[in-house]
């Protein structure tokens, strides 16, 4: 999306949602994401960071609050005009259908009349499945898997992506290049990613990163602020150590070892 | 490669419908039709084989429909009841001496009763604004036990003649097809197929789950709805053109993503054309091998088919479904 546009890419206003009256799963949420802002979204198994991405995609309907998608509000959207500004990718891949990786990834097309700027081809190189465009899914080790689901995303070409735990079951070295590939979105495209992820110390190279806890943010901003010692303490109800190597690096983990 | 596969699968269709046109208990001869063969030809044998390709293909589809809303490779159009449910009302109309209908009683009641347990157990599939898979399949295979029950009883209690007609008809029986019941049948199965086709890219998706088919852009319980209504429709006008054929609606999904991939947009029209083949050529091998007579169709269909499908299983690197 071009910078033309003056509203934040998504901002949800005193947002809550619950099941039942009693236990409110997200609370009183306010934040905005801006035109290629990359978020890294951390808090304990439970906080809610599914729930927040399903709110920000509008799989679920927010009990309270208002969520707006480039200025307008999000439940106004047509589904193909949302989709081809909105994509979300959820947190378990459960597919036994033996689609082909490229029929697969070219579902990214489906909201699309006309397609859009990069091919199928182009998406399965990006995530280095070109090779095996012709495999079947279920024949995939379970990293591959995810990487063609990525590919489909990439395809859809959405201006706001809403990931849910991509890093889990990739290798190191495809975590640090799936990271590379989304930030080169962000740069070249001027993308904005919000994403839940675990690890303390990818997070920690994230230019931000927003911390849940109970449904509620914790912190929001830069990590060398956020993700204190106490703050951590806090959202995951542990000891933490941060150790700083020599080379200035930074380290977060736990001082006892199990 | 899946494109030449699908013209050789359709020449095949064509071959098993002319074969089953001039061949049969009575090889006839296409270039020399007598009057008493042309009578064979046109008002017996073309007739069965409308009813047959018809029905095959709606199940067919309808099998491939239904898998892939409910994400399970064990789903079969009748595992939610709504053959059983069929032959209980057919038997129900018999018995209460509802005759009204002349030959088109018994289609009639089966296709009210498929129709009524489809809204059935779409009602007890409901929640939250939408239909949950696994509780239609729940529910669907609970009515399927309640019907049989119901049917088994009525059997056991009855002595009426009728009754064990309907029976026969509605366990798979295509000797009694002719020109009357098809234009019904082809509406019916044509608007549910047509649906399906429509759908297709929403049944991709639905496959994925439904988080991905909202982000690809479709309302997962919209789609949902949509699908297993084309579903029911199908499902329904089969029972009602010729009662029961197992196998198609379950097996013929898993052999043509075999040969045409599992892309609904192709698997849709392959398993329509390959379950309409199948059971035309079930229906000719059956009502020639012992002549006079008869093996029904569905005895077919399960002897040849089943071996067919373990092999493919055996031999094929593939996981489907």
């Amino acid at each position: 999306m071009s910078s033309a546009y003056s509203a934040p890419v998504l901002e949800l206003e005193r947002v809550g949602f619950t099941y039942s009256p009693d236990k409110k799963i997200v609370d009183n949420l306010t934040f905005s994401a801006g035109n290629g802002e990359f978020i890294g979204l951390l808090g304990a198994n439970g906080s809610g960071k599914s729930t927040i991405l399903k709110l920000a995609s509008g799989i679920l309907k927010p009990s309270e609050g208002s969520i707006t998608l480039w200025g307008k509000p999000l439940q106004s959207y047509r589904n193909k005009d949302r989709a081809k500004l909105l994509s979300y990718f959820p947190q378990l891949l459960d597919i036994n259908v033996p689609f082909r990786v490229r029929d697969l990834v070219s579902m990214g097309l489906y909201p699309y009349d006309i397609p859009p700027r990069i091919t199928a081809d182009e998406a399965m190189e990006a995530v280095g499945l070109k090779e095996k465009a012709e495999s079947y899914i279920t024949n995939l080790s379970g990293g591959e898997r995810r990487r063609a689901f990525i590919a489909m995303t990439l395809l859809q070409g959405a201006g706001l992506l809403l990931l849910d735990e991509p890093l889990a079951n990739l290798d190191i070295k495809y975590q640090i290049e799936l990271l590379r590939l989304l930030k080169e979105l962000k740069d070249n495209k001027n993308i904005s990613i919000i994403m839940a992820l675990h690890d303390i110390n990818i997070a920690l190279r994230f230019e931000k990163v927003m911390l849940i806890k109970g449904g509620r943010i914790l912190g929001i901003g830069k990590p060398v602020t956020v993700l204190s010692k106490e703050m951590l303490e806090e959202a995951f109800d542990v000891s933490i150590e941060i150790r700083r190597s020599e080379t200035g690096g930074t380290y977060i983990g736990n001082e006892k070892n199990f | 490669m899946s494109k030449i596969r699908i013209t050789v699968l359709i020449i095949i269709a064509l071959l098993i419908i002319l074969c089953s046109l001039f061949l049969g208990p009575r090889v006839i001869n296409p270039f020399g039709l007598s009057e008493v063969e042309k009578e064979i030809v046109f008002s017996i044998r073309l007739p069965r084989v409308v009813v047959a390709v018809l029905m095959g293909m709606a199940l067919g589809a309808a099998g491939a429909v239904l898998q892939g809303v409910l994400r399970n490779p064990l789903a079969d159009p009748y595992i939610l009841g709504i053959s059983s449910g069929a032959s209980l009302t057919a038997a129900l109309g018999l018995l209460s001496g509802f005759y009204s209908f002349g030959r088109f009683t018994l289609p009639l009641t089966a296709f009210i009763g498929a129709s009524l347990v489809s809204l059935l157990v779409g009602a007890f599939g409901w929640k939250r604004g939408g239909l949950w898979p696994e509780r239609l399949l729940l529910a669907g295979v609970g009515l399927s036990f309640l019907f049989h029950a119901i049917l088994m009883l009525l059997m056991s209690v009855s002595t009426n003649e009728g009754l064990r007609r309907a029976l026969l008809w509605i366990f798979g029986d295509l000797s009694m097809a002719d020109w009357s019941l098809i234009p019904y049948g082809l509406v019916f199965i044509a608007a549910g197929l047509f649906i399906a086709l429509l759908r297709a890219k929403a049944l991709n998706a639905l496959i994925l789950g439904d988080e991905f088919t909202h982000s690809l852009g479709f309302s997962a319980n919209r789609e949902r709805l949509l699908l297993f209504v084309s579903m029911a429709l199908m499902t329904a006008a089969s029972v009602s053109l010729g009662g029961t054929i197992g196998f198609i609606g379950l097996l013929m999904p898993h052999i043509m993503r075999f040969v045409a991939g599992a892309d609904s947009r192709a698997l849709i029209p392959a398993s329509a054309l390959g379950g309409g083949a199948f059971l035309c050529l079930a229906d000719l091998i059956g009502k020639s091998i012992f002549t006079p007579m008869e093996v029904p169709s569905g005895i077919v269909t399960a002897i040849i088919g089943s071996p067919y499908f373990l092999y493919l299983l055996r031999r094929r690197d593939v996981l489907s479904i």
